[in-house]
């Protein structure tokens, strides 16, 4: 590749994805329906400092492909992205996203607002969607530096960006997931509220959807718990992850399984 | 019937080469040093949104002299060709010898072939890793490149700033002694430049993978002080 100069009007102008497209980088032709592994079952909701997002870490093809999939990643400093559907294109989509925020801010001296990385979402996923049978649906959770909130995005599969006030559940545990929220949800959590609702939700929807994994106390593997707030996107270390659901399962268990536990 | 000029190739590229010099030497000089632990960048620019210097990826950082919307269009084929090349491969085949040598080519081609030769000076920095080292690549106007050790001056007066920084910068400092020395050395003896007309930025290991940063007017002024 050499170095790629543009007439003025051929630019691409500060967007990734219009350049690899224009350069022919990606060929969207070559994709096919072989690989079905799909992923499952993100949660985000905005807090009182932020926003926390919780993810299981399962990929399901018509076996458990993958036990350890990373499904919530940062997009930049102050903003997650997650994926549901497809595995494959979904990975790609993130890495898509990632590039395509930092090219922004480098081409530009500045980094795009909290809603332009939202919106920047909803043509790659029309495109995505209408032009191969691999589905894929993301969400976009951050802290919008510009008016000191956490906020959350969520998709249709044709690309509809909305934005939610509370929270936001992709993937086929989704169901699950929002039945617990819709309860629990309250105004201006506290972090560890937000973490802990988040965490039972997800745990839910491990309980009830096949496609989703839940806490593997066996091998140690926990659904992954993000945080982002004023101070940037961080991980939850797997210590507190364990702990936190550890205390939902303890629960669990000296109800013996049964409805009727507290939410909390 | 009129006869066409003929104009002897030498003739040919001495025009050129000072209709380039001339327009570098108008603009303010860059100084690009190397210091331990790191490179740092700076410009006498008054303006703080128009850059001389930017991010081009993980590693590497550019900086451009003379013509702005000359240099501004290389700064960003090099981002694409950076951003590209990391997206096609992996992050770590990211080579700044690569851009600097696309960069001579295409400004090269533009010396002898162009409508006009680019009346601009630029640089590629490449802060070391693993695998590569720490590089100051200097791409002149006519499109040679150098490979300059410990530090690189871009610009009109490059060739007096060089000596200045030479005599105070003789061997590998801290921020805060190659900075003082960078900054004198633009100013020479008669003149101080005030920290709102630099600008200022490193490649440096801070636990990221980004490791450019540009410093602001009062972190400058706090190095300086």
């Amino acid at each position: 590749m050499g170095l790629p100069l543009f007439s003025v009007g051929d630019d691409p102008g500060p967007s990734f994805l219009k350049y690899v497209a224009d350069s022919g980088l990606v060929d969207e032709s070559l994709y096919s329906a072989n690989d079905s592994a799909h992923a499952t079952t993100v949660v985000a909701l905005r807090y009182a400092n932020g926003v926390v997002l919780v993810g299981d870490r399962q990929a399901t093809s018509s076996y458990i492909a993958s036990r350890d999939v990373r499904k919530i990643e940062a997009a930049d400093r102050f903003t997650a992205i997650a994926i549901s559907g497809s595995a494959a294109r979904g990975m790609e989509f993130i890495r898509m996203a990632q590039l395509s925020f930092e090219h922004y801010e480098k081409m530009t001296g500045t980094a795009l607002s909290l809603e332009g990385k939202a919106n920047y979402l909803s043509p790659m996923i029309q495109r995505n969607n209408l032009t191969t049978p691999l589905l894929v649906l993301p969400m976009l959770a951050g802290w919008d530096t510009n008016h000191l909130v956490g906020r959350v995005f969520e998709y249709d599969g044709a690309g509809g960006c909305y934005e939610r006030e509370d929270f936001v559940a992709i993937g086929s545990g989704s169901p699950f997931a929002e039945g617990a929220l819709r309860l629990g949800f309250r105004e201006n959590m506290t972090r560890d509220e937000a973490i802990e609702l988040a965490a039972l939700s997800v745990y839910e929807a491990g309980d009830n959807d096949p496609s989703t994994g839940g806490p593997d106390f066996v091998r140690g593997l926990y659904p992954i718990i993000v945080v982002v707030d004023e101070s940037g996107f961080s991980e939850l270390p797997v210590d507190d992850v364990a702990q936190t659901f550890n205390a939902i399962n303890e629960r669990r268990t000296q109800q013996r399984g049964r409805a009727g536990s507290t939410l909390r | 019937m009129s006869m066409p000029f003929y104009v002897s190739p030498e003739q040919l590229i001495k025009d050129r080469a000072e209709f380039a010099q001339k327009g570098i030497a108008r603009g303010r000089s860059i100084i690009a040093a190397i210091y331990d632990p790191g490179v740092v960048l700076v410009a006498e620019n008054p303006s703080a949104s128009l850059n001389k210097i930017s991010e081009v990826y993980d590693r590497i950082a550019f900086a451009g002299v003379g013509k702005y919307n000359e240099f501004d269009r290389l700064r960003e084929a090099g981002i694409r060709w950076a951003d590209g090349t990391g997206y096609t491969y992996a992050r770590e085949d990211v080579d700044a010898r690569a851009l600097a040598n696309y960069y001579a080519q295409h400004v090269g081609d533009m010396f002898t072939e162009g409508q006009k030769p680019l009346e601009i000076e630029i640089l590629v920095a490449q802060l070391a890793n693993k695998v590569r080292p720490t590089k100051l690549y200097r791409i002149a106007y006519e499109g040679t490149i150098s490979d300059e050790q410990m530090f690189a001056v871009l610009g009109g007066e490059a060739e007096t700033i060089k000596e200045r920084f030479a005599a105070s910068e003789t061997k590998i400092l801290n921020l805060k002694d190659t900075l003082k020395n960078a900054v004198n050395a633009l100013a020479g003896p008669d003149r101080t430049i005030p920290a709102g007309d630099l600008e200022v930025a490193l490649l440096e290991d801070r636990g990221q993978r980004r490791t450019f940063v540009r410093l602001s007017d009062d972190e400058v002024t706090a190095l300086l002080g």
